[in-house]
């Protein structure tokens, strides 16, 4: 009973802790913009991050490797280095755009400038990295992250035509006030803050945090498999709130107030409260895996000790990394620079980057060396492979539409 | 001479994790010191790890020999090559390398040790273990 107490526990928080600042952004946006006729990619998003994470999960469960550890002994040190660099600077805008998106949730609750919170923001971030049982901050955000289940509410509550709705989910085109070009490139953004590299990175060292064996692999499928699906419905509903709300009245989304706009316009002051809460338990839970990544990734690729799991005085670099980190993000958020914009860079960077960390998680996971039994099946590997020439084709492309599209203006 | 077990010390030992007595991670395996014997063949006698010495294998040979040497003299107060470990003391091969040492006793360690005495050990909280 307790066991499945525990499983169910973790299925709502993988749910509630699917979406964070990329998701919030990139889905308000695209419905915004192109209204559902973008919504295939979350699918598309959804079903690479399963494949993925579970892949990550067994491996980690299985060999006791994360995901960081093998990008240096699959790829080399050389070009391990290179993705490390990547990885890192990527998780560092990620960093960024959620911290500030703590400060700007707490900032619409309370009137007050959002600057002023950043620094506050950064430093609960750091307490609970400090102190709070791994388990107990994966468990509390991710249950408190089910606030944002209200967008699923409004867009029931609009009760729009269902069938116009999905016919622009099943028959996509490109909006006539569109071109291709900006098409393509929200559609990487979205596939980009659906597969997020720092999720596997997390999810990974995570498992291994939690001392996860081969016993614990069917936990790892049903949270994945159970969570994942309904955090992409709960990002369509994100969407469809715009496309519904924000789209018709020609608001595009600029700032964070306006993708919870749709919420407060439909269900009113009590709406608008929630989605807020949601919105800080997503940005704040996704600013303790980002911040706990970038220390999970430099002291993985260097062989530090690392982990939540033990007194920081056992794991001192390890820890020195996350400080350091924590407060380079707070300085750059209080430069002034634009959250949503540094949301949209990080998500497009990441897509940019995914075949870093897919790859060798590929790699790893059909090495029996490694696994053991546990290597991954034919149909799994025929899938697997299909999204690895997805993630090329999309890292190709990322870099060349952003200067076409003048990063989607 | 003991029997060699057949590895590809590419494939199988070099960037693999090192792990202390103890389970604790300490360090990676930067490079392997190669000895060649009487019969001609190439042994893999010691495995090498800490700062500098990945430098050195990715051909930075100044720097890195720079580092090691810098590091031997202020990491540990003995004149012995922390860095260094005879491949006797490996016990286990897989997924990752457990060696019959203290991470204390490792090179990688100082650096460790430094962070912990002049930074982590002046915050309050920080022999809390979260777990508990």
């Amino acid at each position: 009973m307790k066991k499945l107490l525990g499983v169910f526990l973790g299925v709502l928080s993988a749910i509630g802790g699917f979406v964070d600042i990329g998701d919030l952004v990139a889905n308000a946006e695209t419905g915004a913009r192109f209204r559902m006729n973008l919504a295939w990619v979350v699918v598309v998003g959804v079903v690479g991050i399963i494949v993925y994470a579970e892949m990550a999960g067994r491996v980690a469960a299985v060999s006791g490797r994360p995901v960081f550890d093998l990008v240096r002994e699959r790829l080399g040190p050389r070009f391990g280095l290179a993705n490390l660099g990547a990885s890192f600077f990527i998780n560092f805008l990620t960093l960024t755009a959620e911290v500030a998106g703590v400060a700007i949730a707490i900032s619409l609750l309370s009137s007050i400038n959002y600057l002023f919170i950043v620094p506050a923001a950064a430093v609960l971030v750091w307490l609970v990295v400090w102190r709070m049982p791994f388990e107990t901050m994966e468990r509390i955000f991710g249950l408190l992250g089910l606030c944002l289940l209200v967008f699923a509410v409004t867009v029931w509550k609009i009760g729009p035509d269902w069938n116009q709705l999905l016919s622009g989910v099943v028959h996509p085109h490109v909006p006539s006030e569109e071109n291709p070009f900006t098409y393509a490139y929200y559609g990487i953004a979205l596939f980009g803050a659906a597969m997020t590299p720092y999720e596997v990175f997390f999810f990974s060292s995570g498992a291994v945090e939690d001392k996860w064996t081969v016993k614990d692999l069917g936990e790892n499928r049903i949270n994945v498999l159970l969570g994942f699906p309904p955090g992409g419905l709960l990002s369509l509903a994100i969407m469809a709130c715009a496309h519904l709300v924000l789209a018709p009245a020609n608001i595009g989304v600029g700032t964070l107030d306006q993708v919870s706009l749709p919420v407060a316009l439909t269900l009113g002051k009590v709406g608008l409260a929630i989605v807020l809460i949601g919105i800080f338990a997503a940005t704040f839970g996704a600013a303790l895996e980002t911040a706990l990544s970038a220390g999970y990734v430099i002291a993985q690729y260097l062989g530090w000790t690392w982990g939540k799991h033990a007194a920081p005085r056992r794991a001192t670099r390890f820890h020195l990394v996350i400080i350091i980190t924590l407060a380079a993000s707070t300085f750059f958020a209080l430069s002034g620079v634009d959250p949503v914009k540094v949301t949209e860079y990080s998500i497009v960077l990441s897509a940019a980057a995914l075949p870093l960390t897919y790859f060798p998680i590929l790699v790893v996971a059909n090495d029996p060396s490694y696994m053991g039994e546990h290597t991954n099946g034919r149909w799994l590997n025929a899938i697997a492979s299909v999204y690895l020439v997805v993630l090329v084709a999309v890292a190709l492309a990322t870099i060349p539409l952003m200067i076409i599209t003048k990063a989607g203006q | 001479m003991p029997a060699a077990r057949v590895l590809y010390a590419s494939l199988d030992l070099l960037d693999r994790q090192l792990r202390d007595r103890h389970g604790v991670e300490c360090g990676n395996v930067d490079d392997l010191e190669l000895t060649r014997h009487d019969d001609g063949r190439l042994y893999v006698t010691a495995i090498l790890s800490g700062p500098g010495v990945l430098l050195y294998r990715l051909g930075r040979r100044r720097l890195g020999s720079w580092i090691q040497r810098a590091h031997r003299r202020t990491g540990f107060a003995d004149d012995a090559d922390h860095a260094r470990v005879p491949i006797e003391l490996a016990s286990t091969i897989s997924a990752s390398i457990d060696l019959a040492i203290d991470r204390t006793d490792h090179a990688s360690f100082a650096g460790e040790r430094w962070v912990g005495d002049h930074i982590i050990s002046h915050i309050p909280g920080n022999d809390h273990d979260a777990d508990q």
